[in-house]
């Protein structure tokens, strides 16, 4: 019997299913040979091993030291292979320090470094912004509608990524939504139209030594920071700064300013570490295919949660 | 592997030897023109690619078919009912109306650019439409086993200074065109990437499929580059498109 390819039940994103395992130190190395990840996905057995999903290592030897960071042929940092993130204290749920928020949303401590608290310093209105999306987010997250992630958002999606480094470019190409981010390297200008508002916006990148940074604008206000329903408007602009630091992590920082949104900007920091598994490929994420069941989403929790909210 | 017999020393051997004139080179597809190179040595096919007048509406019997010579797609009887079912509600079915992947070569063919990307290892190819892209493996060449992907599973060879793709592991999902013409899962296409000059490309694509075509047929298309400064793809978000005009009908 022919397997299907991963056509994504999209109720299945809502991250209450999702199993946030070991402590992200331990990510960074070889993952488990354990199938699936968050319910509902088909990984892959045997001879390919499992996917890396959320999950730690689990009794495995100690990879050996990392070697230096590889090299393009013209001394540029090689950062191309398949990626994670990782560190980041459950941005995925929410980017800010965060509590446990009803059943779907484990407590982290988020990826938010500057302001020193942790928290996203919002303006009086985008702060009610954020307490609806959170409000509806079991039905509203962008995700659930295939919707791309917009950043910070897509960078610590879950399972992973692909750089490329051809002629000029990064392009990074994630499973998660077939999301893709081409940013050209030769300090070009943002040339989009002001007006034109995209989903990943317009990136233009240049290298300071080892650290690629990219700015991002032209984003438009329909994505969330995370799925809780941190929000931004269609001001933001995000300046990135990506920095391998051997040949298997790479340090990550961006600052967040949006005027509409927050008093001041603000700053994530986190890695990604490679996915040492021989053989490993992208898979197809078929999201709008599998999406069967979008007009039942309600933002009610319902069950178990129902009665935790009593308490 | 590096062909390093490119168009021009063929024809400069040629007209030395005077004996291959009227003889056509192995690449006389590349019409005299030889493409930049990469960083390893390949043709450089890099670069915003888009065809100018899109066979979508219906490419059974489109001029862009050029194997059969009488244009139309060389379906088994039995596999026309399907066909013509498919046409009765090719708006309601078509799978691109519901926002799905296009599948291959549809994608490669609809009014929307792409972005080729070449590395040693991986050719990727970024399509504005549904922000989709395709990984062509070019160390890998076997199709996986026991799974299947609407947009295939891509291998990748050259062939002197063509791209050779190799598309297998197909659903039977999606459509070739909005006419209905369709295929099974046992559809396997190869396409050849061949830059004819410094903004064209010439896109070919042999489709084959045991249950629905009596015969492999073959289709090619000019494809032309997006020279403007600063060229970019943008977003074309069906889903998002679908879901903003639902909303205005109050759904």
């Amino acid at each position: 019997m022919r397997r299907r390819s991963l056509s994504w039940i999209a109720g299945v994103v809502a991250v209450g299913t999702v199993l946030w395992l070991a402590p992200s130190s331990l990510f960074g190395q070889e993952p488990p040979a354990q199938p699936g990840g968050p319910g509902g996905r088909e990984g892959r057995g045997g001879e390919r091993g499992g996917r890396a999903g959320f999950g730690g290592r689990r009794g495995r030897a100690p990879l050996p030291p990392a070697g230096p960071v590889k090299r393009m042929a013209d001394g540029k940092p090689d950062m191309q292979g398949y990626w994670n993130a990782t560190n980041n204290g459950g941005a995925v749920f929410e980017v800010q320090k965060h509590p446990r928020r009803l059943q779907s949303l484990p407590a982290g401590e988020g990826a938010i470094v500057d302001p020193p608290d942790g928290l996203i310093p919002y303006t009086p209105e985008y702060a009610a912004k954020a307490k609806e999306n959170f409000e509806k987010h079991l039905a509203d997250e962008p995700e659930l509608h295939c919707y791309e992630s917009g950043l910070p958002n897509q960078m610590y999606r879950q399972f992973g990524f692909q750089i490329l480094q051809p002629p000029g470019y990064v392009v990074m190409n994630w499973e998660f939504m077939h999301a893709y981010r081409i940013i050209p390297t030769d300090n070009r200008p943002h040339t989009v139209p002001a007006s034109t508002k995209l989903f990943m916006g317009d990136s233009v990148g240049h290298w300071e030594g080892d650290t690629l940074v990219v700015d991002t604008t032209n984003l438009n206000d329909r994505t969330w920071l995370d799925s809780a329903g941190n929000a931004h408007s269609d001001q933001m602009h995000v300046i990135e700064r990506i920095t391998p630091t051997d040949e298997r992590t790479i340090k990550y920082e961006a600052t967040i300013e949006d005027p509409k949104a927050y008093t001041k900007p603000w700053k994530v920091a986190f890695e990604f570490s490679r996915n040492m598994q021989p053989g490993y490929e992208t898979m197809e994420f078929a999201c709008i295919e599998g999406n069967q069941d979008v007009h039942h989403y309600t933002p009610d929790e319902g069950g178990s949660a129902k009665e935790e909210k009593k308490k | 592997m590096i062909n390093r017999w490119t168009a021009s020393m063929r024809t400069a051997v040629c007209v030395a030897a005077l004996v291959c004139v009227g003889a056509a080179p192995a690449l006389a597809q590349s019409k005299g023109y030889t493409a930049p190179r990469t960083p390893d040595g390949h043709a450089d096919l890099q670069g915003i690619w888009e065809i100018q007048k899109s066979p979508d509406k219906d490419l059974d019997g489109s001029k862009l078919i050029v194997d059969p010579s009488n244009h139309k797609i060389p379906y088994k009887s039995e596999a026309l009912g399907q066909k013509k079912d498919n046409a009765k509600n090719s708006v309601a079915n078509d799978p691109l109306n519901k926002c799905y992947m296009p599948g291959v070569p549809r994608i490669n063919l609809l009014s929307y650019p792409f972005q080729i990307f070449q590395t040693p290892d991986y050719v990727a190819i970024a399509y504005e439409y549904i922000h989709n892209y395709r990984t062509v493996y070019m160390k890998r060449d076997k199709h996986l086993p026991d799974i299947d992907f609407w947009q295939g599973d891509s291998i990748g060879h050259w062939d002197g200074d063509t791209l050779v793709v190799d598309v297998g592991d197909f659903n039977d999902q999606t459509w070739l065109d909005k006419a209905g013409d369709y295929h099974s899962d046992q559809m396997h296409v190869v396409e050849r990437y061949t830059r004819t000059g410094p903004d064209t490309l010439q896109y070919e694509a042999t489709i084959e499929d045991p249950k629905v075509f009596a015969s492999p047929w073959k289709i090619r298309a000019e494809l032309k580059r997006d020279t403007k400064p600063n060229a970019r793809l943008l977003e074309y978000e069906c889903q998002y498109l679908a879901d903003e005009a639902a909303k205005k009908q109050g759904k």
